[in-house]
């Protein structure tokens, strides 16, 4: 299982305006490995997302999953080992139903009908969301779309699990649930997030990037006990730090 | 924009079960195909001839227990539009044609009348077709038809994104009445400009993002769903080839002179 691992190196990447958004990011992930990645708006979280699923291509630096380079002969088989949960799951269901929408990674990836059938089953029953399957994914509440956007990608068993702002737009509920749907995962996580509470219970570690750039790289508790860090990233203590619960 | 009766866009309550007794889609496809060339093809000052057609959206709806009240909402809605096809009809074709109780009615009448006649049958239809059978499995019948894939995936996109679209158009619009003045405050034509713009920029935006999405899953231009259809001959051909046969009746048998000389000759 030694190749789900994620290794970015010095990867760069600058928008057609000259804007740079990643200036030279390099980290490690090891396999089974739960990771924050934190930052003010603007830090350059959603681009790094972007370029670890290839959606844009870096201007310099590597990015290699389990063993494979991401170029542009190697975007179908990086996709293939990572499961990309977007920020708004209105992007992410497309289909009918919420079965069709489980289904529509693993038909593409060419299971069989009854291989394809127990997927779906067993995503929609991993995040409690088994009684939508029939049911049109415009038709479900916030918590529900968030839980069916996860199956969809858990339906195609990838190694590595990079999320973008999961818990924007949950209830207090709904957000318990999907922190310790975190917790149970065995996959490689890396999450996106400015909910810091949410880093300080699912991911042991955390790193933070500033102006496209690593700024610190370690533990969580340690990283959010650093005051004069997180002043300088814009960035706050969590609340339960801060003794506000 | 916010003024639109949202129920015009909601999706047909055929959605998911109950779906069993239902002809296959490729079989309303045809039926209803036929149906609207049967409406078409008849002259412009048609009338009579083409009551008899009125029986297959009635049969439809009391077989598959659409609400009527429903369908007719709909069906009015588009009626202005087919009113004004023919407005002018009156106007330019004067000369006298029928005479009903010692009033001349001119030719120009007679077509107007026929062509509300025809839309109103031929609309009727249409939202039959996506009110009997869910959308997704309308695109499905479309594919095994062998209609471009191209085509039908477009199809599936806009039916899924127009509710997400509506919802952006309306939040914009509840936007703009909470800011503006009065109790029912119109949208100017420069505001509504602008809004329309920034409404295709952010579809634009949106479409990106679900096109990422489609991608990261490995979308390569087709899409798979995994409802099998099954046409059974004893169901869907005998539906089939029922409607067909009642429609070139119609077409070709002036049913109401028929019926009318049968009743009188009785």
């Amino acid at each position: 299982m030694s190749h789900h691992f994620l290794d970015v190196a010095d990867l760069c990447f600058a928008y057609p305006d000259g804007t740079e958004a990643l200036n030279g990011v390099s980290f490690r992930l090891e396999h089974g490995e739960a990771v924050g990645l934190v930052g003010a708006n603007g830090a350059g979280k959603s681009t790094m997302l972007l370029a670890l699923a290839g959606l844009v291509l870096p201007s310099g630096g590597t990015v290699n999953v389990g063993g494979t380079i991401l170029a542009k002969n190697t975007v179908g088989e990086i996709r293939k080992r990572m499961g990309f949960v977007f920020q708004d799951p209105e992007d992410q269901l497309f289909m009918p139903t919420v079965f069709d929408d489980v289904a529509f990674g693993p038909l593409n990836q060419g299971l069989s009908l009854p291989e394809v059938s127990s997927r779906v089953r067993e995503s929609l029953e991993g995040v409690g969301a088994a009684h939508l399957s029939e049911r049109p994914t415009y038709r479900l509440s916030g918590g529900e779309k968030r839980a069916v956007a996860i199956a969809t990608v858990l339906s195609m068993l990838p190694d590595i699990l990079v999320m973008d702002e999961p818990s924007s737009g949950l209830d207090p509920k709904g957000r318990r649930l999907l922190i310790e749907l975190l917790k149970k995962f065995t996959h490689t996580r890396l999450v996106a997030t400015h909910d810091l509470d949410l880093v300080m219970e699912a991911c042991p570690r955390t790193i933070v990037l500033h102006e496209g750039k690593v700024a610190a790289d370690g533990p969580s508790r340690e990283i959010f006990e650093n005051a004069e860090l997180l002043e300088r990233c814009h960035l706050e203590p969590p609340l339960c730090m801060q003794g506000k619960c | 924009m916010g003024r639109v009766d949202p129920s015009l866009f909601s999706p047909s309550y055929a959605q998911g079960s109950g779906q069993s007794n239902r002809p296959d889609p490729r079989a309303f496809w045809i039926v209803t195909f036929a149906f609207v060339l049967t409406v078409t093809s008849f002259g412009k000052y048609e009338i009579s001839r083409l009551t008899p057609l009125f029986f297959y959206p009635v049969a439809i709806t009391t077989l598959y227990g659409v609400s009527a009240r429903s369908l007719l909402r709909k069906a009015l809605f588009v009626l202005p539009f087919a009113l004004f096809v023919g407005l002018f009809n009156p106007l330019f074709d004067r000369q006298a044609l029928l005479v009903v109780g010692g009033y001349a009615i001119s030719g120009g009448w007679v077509s107007f009348f026929s062509i509300t006649m025809r839309s109103l049958l031929a609309v009727t239809s249409a939202i039959l077709l996506v009110m009997t059978t869910p959308f997704d499995r309308l695109c499905l019948g479309l594919e095994k038809m062998r209609v471009p894939r191209v085509l039908v995936t477009q199809l599936q996109f806009l039916y899924r994104y127009m509710f997400l679209l509506r919802g952006e158009a309306l939040r914009m619009v509840r936007a703009h009445d909470l800011r503006a003045q009065g109790n029912k405050p119109k949208i100017a034509l420069s505001t509504a400009g602008s809004m329309i713009g920034l409404l295709l920029l952010r579809a634009l935006d949106r479409a990106t993002r679900v096109h990422r999405a489609m991608l990261v899953r490995g979308f390569d231009g087709e899409v798979r769903v995994l409802q099998p259809l099954g046409f059974s001959w004893s169901r869907d051909g005998v539906f089939t080839l029922a409607w067909i046969l009642f429609f070139a009746l119609v077409r070709f048998v002036n049913l109401p002179e028929w019926l009318f000389g049968w009743v009188v000759g009785k």
